[in-house]
């Protein structure tokens, strides 16, 4: 995605300026957490409910399935590009992994599946971005489309399994020490994304080549490896989640995913992560996430019928957005 | 002594510049060639009416989403638009006691006032156009569900047969496309901000530095896809007699797919307005095709997405002829 140019002078003015104070990036992030705060004080406004453990247990879990797919969703952003195809991604791995596990009653077969759907996705993902080029958008919502109709071929010649892995189960709905399990999962790859970003050589590729690809090619940066990580990343985590959601609701069914293509996204977003990439990070994305079950539940619990919610929902994030680019240039 | 001669390089850019509608066109006559092959009855006027039919509304959405794409923007809503604009007049159309043409100049205030949100948003609010346009995609679509929570409603039959029916050897559904081309496209692109929006998507930063009132320029953009939107959903309106939340779902992607097939840079400033009007009709043929090549309604989506990658790819195939990556990167 091309930016105009003189924005990065822009950038760059206020970041002397503020001195030892907090980076722009770092100002973003605490500003998504006061986002997060003040979603979570009009929960409680709306409902004494949200107070209790047992209803924010509930929201943890839900927050866990779209902090997942954001993991995969802020790399993708952070290398200038985003991965649409998660809908469908979900739906395949969850239908194919159940069903061929309970037709050979292994659950590893399950996860095996996972793996190989992540991986294929990921790759024809960095096929169509970065070998031929064409925008990520375009084709990520083509794959999308390509891997509704695979499940739609395969649901018609086998009905989808009620017969979910017990191990899927206990990952979506298990607790342990009083903490979902869910959770548990959910915080131990959101540290691995954040030391990934901050630490490693892959984070540093990962920046380089969302503030200017040729510079990255030019030190020594493998741009096709990277992104076919990112890509392959992001496809992993869906088809993970597909697998937990089967578990959480005990059945695979035809468009399970569908909802869950833009709040990763939003999640992003609010996270204070750039969507013309290079700026940004994972820990914004987690405040993201709750964020955005917080809202969905809010409105849920105000009872608002469905074309209310999805106005309110979209208002909301776009005030979002605009909060942050006013920051932000 | 300069290597590229200036005549050769104009030569050279004419081509790329019309390369996407000379293939379209070619792709089209290939495949209504093999469309004809199976199915001979779709030469007769009544066959070609109704490919006409299937395809005049993509092609309508298409070319506004070719008027945002050309400042270097991107319409998400424009399937949205669409939904909306089809349930308000299936809601007010038949059941009120409005006249057919109130409807219809409201329908075309709702597309203008949906694309000014959205130009607001973008070009004053400086919000990413892929983030504002997701955003307003869901605040239509959530206004559709409210207006008609079901499919439903009603057009009346003067207003179906008058768009979708036939005048002589021509069908009704081409000389809307072609008026809305002739009356609001090629006056706007043959003016002075036509040339401004190209300018825009060439390079936003000179042509700010130049004087143009680029937010003004890009909101008008935006106006233009919404105006297209509201057609194509007046046309959807009285192809199916009816409205549906969820008719517009398919024409976000579709109509970028188009315009990407038809030569138009999603990187802004290059295209026609003939190649997405082409690439629309080479979409909509082939997924109106699946049905008489016997294809099964589960393989549908599978081989729509499959010929969307293809289409994409063959666009990006171009990559192939660049020296390096560097060269490739710089474009």
């Amino acid at each position: 995605m091309t930016r105009p140019a003189g924005t990065a002078e822009q950038d760059a003015a206020p970041r002397f300026a503020v001195g030892d104070r907090l980076s722009p990036r770092a100002r973003r992030v605490v500003l998504s957490y006061l986002i997060l705060l003040l979603i979570y004080g009009g929960c409680v406004a709306v409902s004494r409910e949200f107070l209790s453990w047992g209803t924010m247990r509930l929201q943890l879990v839900q927050a866990t399935f779209i902090g997942l797919i954001a993991i995969g969703e802020t790399f993708a952003i952070l290398i200038g590009q985003i991965d649409l195809s998660v809908p469908w991604t979900i739906t395949l791995s969850a239908i194919l992994g159940t069903n061929l596990a309970a037709l050979h009653g292994q659950q590893w077969i399950a996860f095996a599946v996972v793996i190989a759907v992540g991986v294929v996705v990921g790759l024809l993902n960095t096929f169509g971005v970065f070998i031929l080029r064409v925008h990520s958008l375009i084709w990520t919502l083509s794959v999308n489309l390509m891997l509704q109709g695979v499940a739609l071929i395969y649901t018609n010649a086998v009905a989808p399994t009620t017969h979910i892995p017990a191990l899927a189960r206990f990952l979506a709905l298990g607790n342990v020490g009083g903490m979902p399990m869910a959770f548990l999962v959910w915080a131990f790859f959101a540290a691995l994304a954040i030391l990934a970003l901050g630490r490693l050589a892959f984070g540093r590729h990962v920046y380089a080549i969302g503030n200017r690809q040729a510079a990255a090619l030019l030190s020594g940066v493998r741009l096709g490896q990277v992104h076919a990580v990112v890509f392959i990343l992001s496809a992993l985590g869906a088809a993970f989640v597909g697998l937990m959601l089967s578990g959480y609701s005990s059945q695979a069914y035809l468009g399970m995913g569908n909802d869950y293509l833009l709040p990763p996204i939003a999640a992003v977003v609010i996270g204070g992560t750039r969507l013309s990439g290079g700026d940004g990070g994972y820990v914004g994305s987690i405040a993201g996430a709750l964020t955005v079950v917080l809202l969905q539940a809010m409105l849920i619990t105000l009872n608002v019928s469905e074309g209310a919610r999805q106005v309110i929902f979209g208002a909301i994030l776009l005030a979002l957005a605009f909060l942050f680019l006013k920051r932000g240039r | 002594m300069k290597p590229p001669e200036p005549a050769r390089r104009s030569r050279r850019f004419a081509f790329e510049k019309h390369a996407g509608p000379i293939s379209c066109a070619l792709g089209l006559i290939v495949i209504i060639g093999l469309y004809a092959a199976r199915q001979p009855m779709i030469l007769s006027p009544f066959g070609l009416a109704s490919l006409a039919n299937a395809s005049v509304a993509l092609a309508l959405a298409a070319v506004g989403q070719t008027a945002v794409l050309l400042t270097a923007g991107l319409d998400l809503s424009i399937g949205a638009e669409i939904t909306l604009i089809n349930c308000f007049a299936a809601t007010t159309m038949g059941a009120s006691g409005l006249g057919i043409a109130w409807v219809v100049a409201a329908s075309l205030l709702l597309g203008l006032a949906m694309g000014f949100l959205n130009g607001v948003v973008v070009a004053y609010g400086r919000v990413e156009p892929l983030i504002a346009t997701f955003c307003t995609a869901f605040i239509f679509s959530g206004a559709a569900l409210i207006v008609l929570p079901r499919p439903g409603g009603s057009i009346p039959d003067g207003f179906a047969a008058a768009l979708t029916g036939s005048w002589g050897p021509l069908p009704c559904s081409i000389v809307l496309l072609a008026g809305a081309v002739i009356l609001v496209w090629a006056p706007v692109f043959n003016s002075r901000l036509g040339r401004y929006i190209v300018a825009v998507g060439d390079d936003a930063a000179s042509a700010r530095l130049s004087g143009l009132p680029v937010r003004r320029i890009e909101l008008a953009s935006y106006m233009l896809a919404g105006l297209f939107a509201a057609v194509a959903a007046l046309f959807l309106a009285a192809e199916t007699t009816s409205g549906d939340p969820g008719i517009g779902n398919i024409y976000t992607l579709n109509s970028l797919a188009a315009s990407v097939l038809g030569g138009v840079a999603l990187s802004g400033g290059r295209g026609t307005v003939i190649g997405p009007i082409l690439g629309s009709f080479v979409l909509a043929i082939i997924l109106n095709a699946l049905g008489v090549f016997n294809v099964s309604a589960f393989w549908q989506d599978f081989i729509e997405g499959l010929i969307l990658m293809v289409v994409l790819g063959i666009g990006g195939l171009r990559v192939l002829r660049a020296g390096s990556w560097l060269a490739l990167l710089r474009q």
